[in-house]
């Protein structure tokens, strides 16, 4: 049985454990770490991820005398692995800056872990929480809200293909897909869109074909793809294997990046609309720079999952260079309101609700014959910035 | 044509896949009583042969062919230096090894190829679609059809007209028997695991144009194929062509019925086969 004796002992052997902190605190390093996905289904962004950091941490070497160090940390796509090793990060390591997360349901579990501990995550994550209800001081997003997404991707279609008029919709059931149908549904009504049809479907579904034949008797002028990722790719192949895109547009709200492009080839892409949330070929002097420094070091081109970790980190470097500190609270009042040049130009970090204020585009995939080299999948045919207004967001900032 | 009309001729070409998919892993089950969670693995190496091979060059139709086969060597391989050594052992020792096994696919995979999926197209004389009235269906999806109706009817008849096949029934009634009337069994086994992996590895080549391939395709998958052979009775070749083409013509059906629950409704429908046979449609006590 537990005595005051062996409480102590406790005690003091929790203080040793603890020791790492404090040796952090007077190392010269400054370790910030990524929370992304680096094993399972989602592994492919852990691996771009790595490179995003790695670039911009080499890149910059030091900042306010403190030599930037990074570390990974593999959330397994899991919000309670996410959160457990934040956890561990914090308390072993020090760690107070999480740049670089991507994924929705583990950004809001980390986002309120890293608030309870007073430190920084910039997310690229899509649920609207994060600068909604659930925003706080600490949480910051480059990605847009499917608000953005709705508007930068299907305005634009319905002003370009102004006979279609009728829009059928194949949406997975969960927060993000829910959000992306809401905005759409609004977006149809005030653009006197009949919306003749939607299919829901499950997080775990692959097959398509019984949604896709649902679309096809809808006689549908526009099937609009509101999933994401794996799912998108596998609703948009089996949609082109069933004549679809002879018979009606395809648009994909919003692509997960060039990698989906090099997996599902031009076949399949040409003539198919995309929303993107970031296009390796955004002509802005940033932009350019990047994808050569990127082209030069990997020899890649940069997709979603590699520029959006880099540029958070860009922001941090930049946030911590303008508070001239690098605790927590200092670079956040930095980042408020911050106004820089990044990826897709003159961007600003919003105030009322920490969201980036940036571009959102519209791409059109095309045929190989008009490809000007290997990643010259689609052209930017639009881009345009589209936010709530801070009011509506519902953000109270904690 | 009538929307459920469509929904039931594209259930029925589901249902053909998930039937070939299915399948090697029930007549595994019936002769060897062995419960094979690393067939998932074997359709994930058929889909990757065939993405190599047509990178290589070579043309999808020999794909068919070449990825059953070379799956088909390697599980006869692994029967012989690893599974023939465990088979004395419970299924929880069987799960194990067979998870591992299947985990490592997936790893090496992830390695050779990467963690981003690819595509794979169809051959060149079966892309496009068929119109027929209002009836639109790929022409891929209906070769994949006739070719597992052509697969059940050649398994069909090695089972049920040859020397092999009666040794395999007689074997999953009882191995011991069989072993006294001077069988090699332990051949015998090495030779049906193989077949129901090259099925497996058949399932990934057909599949591949359809869903594409991916590291995590044979995790997938396996639910599907263990709900294939439980609706239509463990050990039973009838009873995975049956429950393949349930579990595809609840699933399509119920897209159009209620779209949120089709992947749900399969269970469902497991549940109720289940509690109405609860040896599954074609499965013997």
């Amino acid at each position: 049985m537990a005595n005051r004796r062996h409480f102590l002992k406790l005690s003091l052997a929790a203080g040793l454990a603890a020791q790492p902190v404090f040796t952090f605190a007077k190392s010269d390093d400054l370790l910030v770490a990524c929370p992304t996905a680096m094993s399972g289904t989602f592994s492919a962004i852990g691996k771009y991820s790595d490179l995003g950091i790695k670039l911009a941490v080499e890149q910059q070497g030091s900042v306010q005398g403190r030599t930037l160090k990074y570390r990974m940390i593999d959330t397994e796509a899991k919000p309670a692995t996410a959160v457990r090793r934040v956890q561990e990060a914090i308390q072993q390591d020090g760690v107070r800056f999480f740049p670089g997360a991507l994924l929705s349901a583990e950004s809001l579990a980390m986002s309120k872990e890293i608030h309870k501990s007073g430190g920084l995550l910039i997310t690229n994550a899509g649920a609207d929480e994060l600068t909604g209800v659930e925003c706080n001081r600490s949480t910051f997003r480059w990605a847009l809200p499917t608000y953005s997404i709705i508007q930068g991707s299907a305005r634009p279609l319905i002003e370009l293909l102004p006979q279609a008029k009728r829009w059928y919709t194949i949406t997975p059931q969960y927060v993000f897909g829910e959000d992306l149908l809401r905005n759409a549904k609004a977006l149809f009504q005030e653009k006197g869109i009949e919306h003749v049809g939607n299919s829901y479907h499950s997080l775990t579904e692959r097959e398509f074909s019984g949604h896709l034949t649902n679309a096809l008797a809808s006689k549908a002028d526009v099937l609009f793809l509101l999933n994401y990722g794996a799912q998108a790719s596998d609703a948009l192949r089996q949609a082109i294997s069933f004549g679809l895109k002879e018979k009606m547009t395809i648009i994909v709200a919003a692509a997960s990046g060039l990698e989906q492009f090099e997996s599902l080839g031009t076949d399949i892409c040409d003539g198919v609309y995309f929303g993107a949330v970031y296009w390796h070929t955004i002509d802005t002097a940033f932009n350019r720079t990047f994808v050569e420094q990127v082209r030069a070091k990997f020899g890649i081109s940069p997709n979603y999952s590699l520029a959006a970790p880099y540029i958070n980190m860009r922001m941090l470097i930049d946030a911590m260079d303008k508070a001239k500190s690098t605790e927590p609270r200092e670079v956040i009042g930095a980042l408020e309101g911050m106004v820089f040049e990044g990826l897709t130009g003159t961007e600003e970090v919003r105030r009322e609700d920490h969201q980036v204020l940036r571009d959102f585009y519209l791409i059109k995939g095309k045929s190989k014959q008009n490809m000007r080299d290997k990643d010259d999948y689609a052209d930017i045919i639009h881009s345009g910035r589209f936010f709530l207004a801070p009011e509506q967001t519902n953000c109270k900032m904690a | 044509m009538n929307l459920y009309l469509l929904q039931l001729v594209n259930g029925i070409g589901l249902g053909m896949i998930y039937f070939v998919l299915a399948v090697g892993l029930s007549i595994i089950f019936g002769l060897l009583r062995f419960v094979n969670f690393s067939h998932g693995a074997f359709f994930l190496l058929g889909a990757y042969g065939c993405y190599q091979l047509v990178q290589m060059g070579v043309d999808f139709w020999w794909t068919l062919l070449l990825g059953p086969l070379i799956v088909g060597v390697l599980a006869w391989l692994i029967e012989v230096f690893l599974f023939r050594k465990v088979y004395h052992f419970p299924h929880e020792i069987h799960i194990l090894i067979t998870v591992g096994l299947a985990m490592v696919a997936q790893e090496a995979v992830i390695l050779y190829w990467g963690p981003v999926g690819a595509n794979v197209s169809p051959p060149e004389l079966l892309q496009g679609v068929v119109v027929w009235d209002s009836f639109i269906y790929p022409k891929y999806r209906l070769f994949v059809i006739g070719a597992g109706l052509a697969l059940a009817l050649v398994l069909g008849l090695l089972l049920e007209g040859t020397r092999l096949g009666a040794i395999v029934r007689a074997g999953s009634e009882s191995t011991e028997m069989i072993s006294l009337l001077g069988v090699n069994i332990q051949r015998v086994f090495a030779a049906v695991f193989a077949l129901g992996a090259a099925t497996a590895a058949l399932a990934g080549v057909l599949a591949a144009p359809i869903r594409g391939v991916d590291p995590f395709m044979g995790v997938e998958v396996l639910g599907i194929a263990f709900v294939a052979v439980v609706v239509g009775g463990m050990g039973s070749f009838a009873g995975a062509l049956a429950g393949g083409l349930l579990v595809g013509i609840v699933q399509s059906m119920m897209s159009s019925i209620w779209p949120p629950g089709a992947s749900l409704m399969i269970y469902v429908a497991m549940a109720l086969v289940l509690l109405l046979r609860p040896n599954g449609l074609l499965g013997r006590a």
